[in-house]
């Protein structure tokens, strides 16, 4: 029973990646290789991230949000979207220039489940399988979802805004808005959880709306952009 | 194109599963314990007497808790061959539970929670006279159940507990559960219980260790070992329903206690020669005792029979600490012998200065009768003169009163044992000085040779925290090193015997665990939550489907077999 919970748990931390790559147009695109390198790349920057962290960041004692300690977390998050540009703009294909957006969710998507794997599965596979019973697991595969869909959203607009070079100006500010919320997301549910109390449901609330208000957005701003050039 | 794919499969293919299989070797060995409480537990004895089987014949444990408010809502039919039940013994129903055991009812498992005055971890000092009639009850009721289950063979695991808060919680919720008239079971969901044990090894060779001290007397003009010896006996192992938490406060650790402190009396006499007296003493901490008194007849048969000859008479201690009212000096030769009468004398004497009284009881011994109801009949059937000094008016029963659950030091009164020492040293001294009837008081209060009361209290605090069945005591086992370097201190020369147990008992092993509770959920929430699942999933593939290719692309998905249909036909 408690392997069925474990596996009930795992479809729903990786049965979106899975869905997310079999429902759109990716697959008929040859993505295994650029897969693995976007890995790879998520692989580095959290290594860099790790080391970073470990070097700058001291150990706080109270459980309180700290503002510089944050600033300094959010920072090195940036880390992370500068990865994302390089995987960008080094690894895409150059003669695919139209389906770029495919190319930004698979990214994404990649991203994601690299995210996924590192972060959740063992976590998963130690605690999901013993008897005792707890939502913590469902409640993590629910925030790898919204993972899944904020990844997928910084990517697009990562496209946005270092592929594509004719942009209607007014909609430039809300693109870079938009991928600095994102890309600080983390920052912000530590102070909500620090600083607020808020509990792990209740953030994970969060993110899921969170999340889908920014792939609503996302995808408007893609299609704002897209309808020049088409 | 082609290449440099092939190339980089090859590479990461063995590569790849070798680290899959580090990976799930690595995951595999990670133990779970995420229990929400872990507690201790102690299992009911198991034992064989002569090939019978006795006691609880399974160790390992893993179902769901069930309470007794079970009866109360569904008939007495219901399956319960899958339920542990939780019973509290302060609100234990004693017919209901040996019906049901005597009936030979189907039951996952018993767990028997015991009030926290029992717990050996609650160590306060001997209450004496204060302790409470509700307690009293319990006390009762905990021995008569003791009595029952170690005469029962359970077929499955019976643990005893402590009342902790976690417990209590636990049980609060699966009695509210049970009353609801949902018993806990795979499909509803509530609290599993597991006792990981592996299965019950008998334990072979189990031995007995007795331990002698020699305290010789004066010699006169002649050889010292033609001195008359008066012995002291005592035996210091028990057997209980838990062996775990047997203590045996006063059955018979107030009997070694008092042993031990006639040792140090009397060395501190026999250490100036000028009161050394002319008698050797010889005291003896004997084990084996529930087992019809095994090891004194192996100590007894080693002895040097000129030594054994030597003995004057043989006094043994068994149960000097609960009862204030009377003692009883047991003998097995008639009373008006003239040896016993002496004795008998003696002890009154010196009984009516300390305001107590000691009665005299005969019993005889049956040669062909294998069971030894006193230590002192062990002396007799080899023609020493023996009695034995206890609170108990009659002769018990085979492995009844040997110091179990029920016996525990919150019961008994270190006051009575010092009152015991006093009695028994005293008519010894005036025995071994020539001073009977005389009007002396050899270990007065307030003098050097007093009965000391911290030795008494350290002595039954160590002992009241010692479990000591004999099978489960090693050879070198610390508590027998203490009880050997405390005679040694006493004595001028200690000696240690160690025999195996006789066959007719044979014991198993794995006495204590840790109990797991986990809180589960039922098989029919996961089914829920897949089918959730699966519908999440397949809502999300739809919706995907067509925002990117649109609802045409979805519908041709489903399509697609109908339509190769039409074209082959």
């Amino acid at each position: 029973m408690t392997i069925f919970h474990f596996f009930n748990c795992a479809i729903l931390t990786f049965g979106p990646h899975a869905v997310y790559y079999s429902a759109t147009p990716l697959s008929e695109y040859d993505t295994i290789g650029t897969s693995i390198k976007a890995a790879v790349v998520y692989l580095v920057t959290s290594l860099v991230k790790l080391v970073c962290l470990a070097t700058f960041l001291k150990v706080s004692e109270s459980e309180s949000f700290d503002p510089y300690q944050e600033l300094l977390k959010a920072l090195i998050g940036f880390i992370d979207v500068a990865g994302l540009y390089f995987a960008l703009t080094q690894l895409t294909h150059r003669n695919i220039s139209q389906n770029h957006k495919f190319q930004a969710v698979g990214l994404g998507k990649c991203w994601a489940f690299a995210d996924a794997v590192l972060h959740r599965l063992a976590p998963l596979w130690v605690g999901a399988r013993g008897l005792e019973f707890t939502w913590e697991y469902v409640l993590q595969g629910l925030e790898a979802n919204a993972n899944l869909v904020l990844s997928i959203s910084l990517a697009a607009l990562g496209s946005l805004m270092w592929l594509r070079k004719n942009k209607p100006q007014t909609l430039i500010p809300i693109i870079y808005l938009f991928a600095g919320f994102v890309a600080t997301m983390p920052s912000i549910t530590s102070y909500l959880r620090l600083s607020l109390g808020w509990h792990f449901p209740e953030i994970v609330a969060f993110k899921l709306f969170a999340s889908l208000g920014t792939a609503f957005i996302s995808w408007q701003l893609f299609s704002a952009c897209q309808r020049p050039s088409n | 194109m082609a290449k440099p794919h092939t190339v980089a499969s090859v590479l990461t293919g063995p590569l790849y599963s070798s680290i899959l299989t580090v990976l799930i070797i690595v995951m595999a060995c990670v133990e779970l314990c995420d229990a929400v409480t872990v507690v201790d537990v102690y299992r009911l004895v198991q034992y064989d007497l002569g090939g019978v089987p006795f006691g609880s014949r399974l160790a390992a444990l893993n179902h769901h808790a069930g309470s007794s408010s079970f009866f109360s809502s569904s008939s007495a039919a219901a399956d319960l061959s899958r339920t542990v039940l939780i019973l509290p013994v302060r609100e234990l129903n004693l017919t209901f539970i040996t019906e049901y055991i005597e009936q030979k009812k189907p039951l996952g498992g018993l767990l028997l929670l015991l009030p926290p005055v029992f717990s050996p971890q609650n160590i306060d000092t001997g209450g004496g006279a204060d302790h409470e009639s509700a307690e009293d009850l319990v006390k009762e009721v905990l021995g008569e159940l003791e009595q029952f289950l170690i005469h029962a063979n359970i077929p499955y695991p019976v643990y005893f507990g402590f009342e902790d808060e976690h417990v209590n919680t636990l049980l609060a919720d699966v009695k509210k559960n049970d009353a609801a008239g949902q018993p806990a079971t795979a499909t509803t969901g509530g609290y599993k219980l597991v006792v990981a044990a592996p299965e019950p090894k008998k334990i072979a060779s189990p031995t007995i260790t007795n331990i002698q001290g020699w305290l010789p007397g004066l010699k006169g003009d002649g050889d010292s070992s033609q001195l008359p010896t008066i012995a002291v006996v005592a035996s210091y192992d028990t057997f209980g329903a838990a062996p775990a938490l047997s203590m045996g406060s006063d059955s018979n650790g107030s009997g070694v206690v008092a042993l031990l402190e006639i040792a140090r009396l009397f060395s501190v006499l026999y250490s100036n020669p000028k009161t050394r007296g002319r008698y050797n003493l010889l005291f003896a901490l004997t084990s084996g005792g529930p087992y019809n008194y095994n090891g004194t007849h192996k100590w007894l048969r080693s002895l040097d029979q000129r030594l054994r000859e030597t003995i004057d008479y043989a006094i043994c201690l068994n149960s000097i600490a609960s009862s204030s009212d009377e003692l009883w000096i047991h003998v097995s030769k008639p009373p008006d012998n003239a040896y016993i009468k002496q004795i008998f004398e003696g002890f009154s004497s010196v009984s009516e200065e300390l305001g107590l009284k000691v009665g005299l009881k005969h019993k005889k011994i049956n040669i062909s009768s294998p069971r030894v109801a006193w230590e002192h009949e062990q002396f007799s059937r080899l023609r020493v003169t023996a009695a034995t000094l206890s609170e108990l008016s009659d002769a018990p029963d085979l492995l009844e009163s040997t110091g179990g659950l029920s016996n525990n030091r919150h019961f008994i009164d270190e006051t009575l044992i010092s009152r015991s020492v006093k009695l028994v040293a005293e008519s010894l001294a005036r025995h071994i000085y020539g001073q009977e009837g005389k009007n002396i008081d050899i270990f007065a209060d307030d003098s050097s040779l007093s009965v000391n009361p911290s030795y008494i209290r350290t002595w039954s605090e160590f002992l009241s925290t010692t479990p000591r069945v004999a099978p489960f005591l090693s050879k070198n086992d610390p508590f027998i090193m203490a009880l050997k370097k405390e005679l040694a201190d006493h004595t001028a020369e200690v000696n240690v015997q160690q025999e195996i147990l006789d066959g007719m008992f044979t014991f198993y092993d794995s006495t204590s665990g840790k109990l797991h509770i986990y809180q589960v959920a039922s098989v029919t929430f996961d089914l829920l939550l897949l089918l959730v699942l699966g519908s999440y999933l397949i809502v999300l593939f739809s919706f995907l489907v067509i925002t990117t290719r649109g609802l045409d692309d979805l519908i041709s998905l489903f399509r697609r077999p109908t339509s190769r249909k039409a074209k082959t036909a």
